[in-house]
């Protein structure tokens, strides 16, 4: 327990320069996000006294988020407060400089068709008389119908637990099923700490050993954000391992880059599907940092 | 002729009271409210001396002269267990928007006690979308796109409260709208100065 912990605190942090960019829906189901390293992570391993090892296993394991694409629907209320506040943005508004145009080619045309129409009296509006703003609206309006917007909810991605573009309004968590100590278990991925390396390089190692390929992610901070402690049965218990500790870290899908083949062991579950795959003590640590807002 | 000199006794003690008595109220002159001008003090030993004044409590401002260059804020560099001065830059076509998400941004490092250095604005760039014309060779102006940019400055982020405020950031992110989080350098600070090219040809051709 003591060993990582210190040598984190002797860590410099890692400068990030991110960028996060919220397109409309494209073609991948994922936020684009670019990161440049500024200054590079160095370790100061410090000399320690010999110190008997600690009877806990140490493990990182990675909360990988697949952030929401598209916002949320609004509830009823939500959608008819809207509405009002919309209306009463337009009853206090004033005309804009393209509706004052309307208005004046409407009463120009007018004026024209009548009987005793002078077109000296008119002053000069050059190309205003020839392209309407009527006209200018007829075009956008054609353009808006050769325009088509993506589907916001897809009802057969929704089904697939496996794919990246179910549910694009709500954060996903992968959930990975892996061997521990006999048992094949639905968890976070996760990996052993080995010596000489950081909690994060872990974590990172846990996410390239999964079996899909191209899960590009960013970190979000070299600080743990929950821990789950683990005791093994007292039967199991020997001098040496009481149980593990398991850490948890944030991570962003960045862009997963070719779609991986559906393995039946990686899963995209909503907060509230969590339940279902995660034991219950471990449901209670995971709770407490996966945000669903 | 001792009523007389009764009489004259105690008009003269009569006189001799009346003058006390008015010597008395000149000493100590009725402080009727009213009457009263405001900018006299009560009197010390009174228990509302004092009362009223305000000006002593309010810290004292340094007046600021006009020839005072406005000085930067100390950049924080990194600790073993903080980040240093960070840059949150939120830019976008749509100003409410991005108002309304800087703002969002702000209340939010308040609400989880992270220190915000400065929430500024940088100047808005303005983008022509040019088109080419179906039959010639002319571009025309399709549309014009403003991107506005805020910047909310915070002075130090702690390790442990950078994943938590990150994740909620990005969770929250409206639609049509970037997020950038970046280092602050002298260079950024220096850069929404406008440039002087007359102060720096005249410079230029002293230390030429």
């Amino acid at each position: 327990m003591a060993a990582p912990c210190r040598r984190m605190a002797s860590v410099t942090l890692l400068y990030f320069r991110s960028c996060f960019r919220r397109t409309a829906v494209g073609s991948a189901g994922v936020r684009q996000l670019s990161t440049t390293s500024v200054c590079g992570v160095t370790l100061q391993t410090k000399s320690r006294t010999e110190k008997p090892p600690s009877p806990w296993t140490l493990m990182a394991a990675v909360c990988l988020q697949r952030l929401p694409v598209i916002s949320a629907d609004c509830s009823p209320v939500e959608q008819r407060f809207r509405q009002m506040l919309q209306q009463m943005e337009l009853e206090k508004s004033l005309v804009s400089e393209h509706e004052l145009r309307l208005l004046e080619d409407a009463e120009r045309l007018s004026r024209k068709q009548a009987d005793d129409y002078d077109s000296d009296d008119e002053g000069s509006h050059g190309d205003q008389d020839i392209v309407l703003a009527q006209d200018l609206e007829d075009s956008w309006e054609q353009k808006l119908q050769t325009f088509q917007p993506g589907l916001r909810v897809n009802a057969d991605a929704d089904e697939d637990l496996t794919s990246l573009e179910r549910c694009l309004a709500d954060p996903l968590v992968l959930v990975a099923e892996q061997q521990v100590g006999g048992d094949k278990l639905w968890l976070l991925p996760q990996t052993q700490w080995q010596e000489g390396e950081t909690l994060r390089q872990t974590a990172e190692r846990a996410l390239n050993s999964l079996p899909a390929a191209g899960l590009k992610a960013t970190f979000l901070g070299n600080a743990p954000c929950g821990v789950y402690k683990y005791k093994l049965p007292k039967a199991a218990r020997t001098e040496s391992t009481v149980g593990t500790k398991v850490f948890f870290f944030k991570a962003i899908l960045s862009d997963s880059g070719a779609p991986a083949a559906p393995s039946a062991s990686l899963l995209w579950a909503k907060k509230s599907e969590l339940q279902r795959y995660l034991k219950p003590a471990y449901m209670m640590k995971v709770d407490r940092f996966v945000l669903a807002l | 002729m001792s009523a007389v000199l009764r009489k004259v006794c105690v008009t003269r003690q009569a006189s001799a009271l009346s003058q006390a008595l008015a010597a008395c109220w000149a000493a100590r002159p009725l402080q009727h409210p009213v009457w009263a001008p405001v900018n006299t003090r009560h009197y010390r030993s009174m228990p509302t001396h004092g009362i009223g004044r305000w000006r002593h409590l309010v810290p004292k401002e340094k007046t600021k002269k006009k020839k005072d260059k406005i000085q930067m804020k100390e950049i924080l560099g990194e600790t073993d267990t903080a980040y240093g001065s960070l840059n949150v830059t939120v830019s976008g076509y749509d100003m409410t928007l991005v108002e309304h998400y800087s703002q969002y941004i702000h209340n939010l490092c308040h609400r989880l006690a992270i220190k915000v250095a400065e929430s500024y604005i940088l100047p808005t760039k303005t983008t022509e979308v040019m088109l080419m014309q179906e039959k010639g060779t002319k571009m025309f102006v399709d549309a014009v796109l403003k991107t506005h940019q805020r910047v909310v400055q915070l002075s130090s982020l702690d390790a442990t409260a950078c994943p938590v405020l990150l994740d909620v950031l990005l969770q929250n992110q409206p639609e049509g709208v970037e997020l950038c989080v970046s280092q602050h350098t002298e260079a950024h600070f220096q850069a929404r100065f406008k440039g002087r090219p007359e102060l720096e040809g005249l410079i230029a051709q002293l230390t030429y």
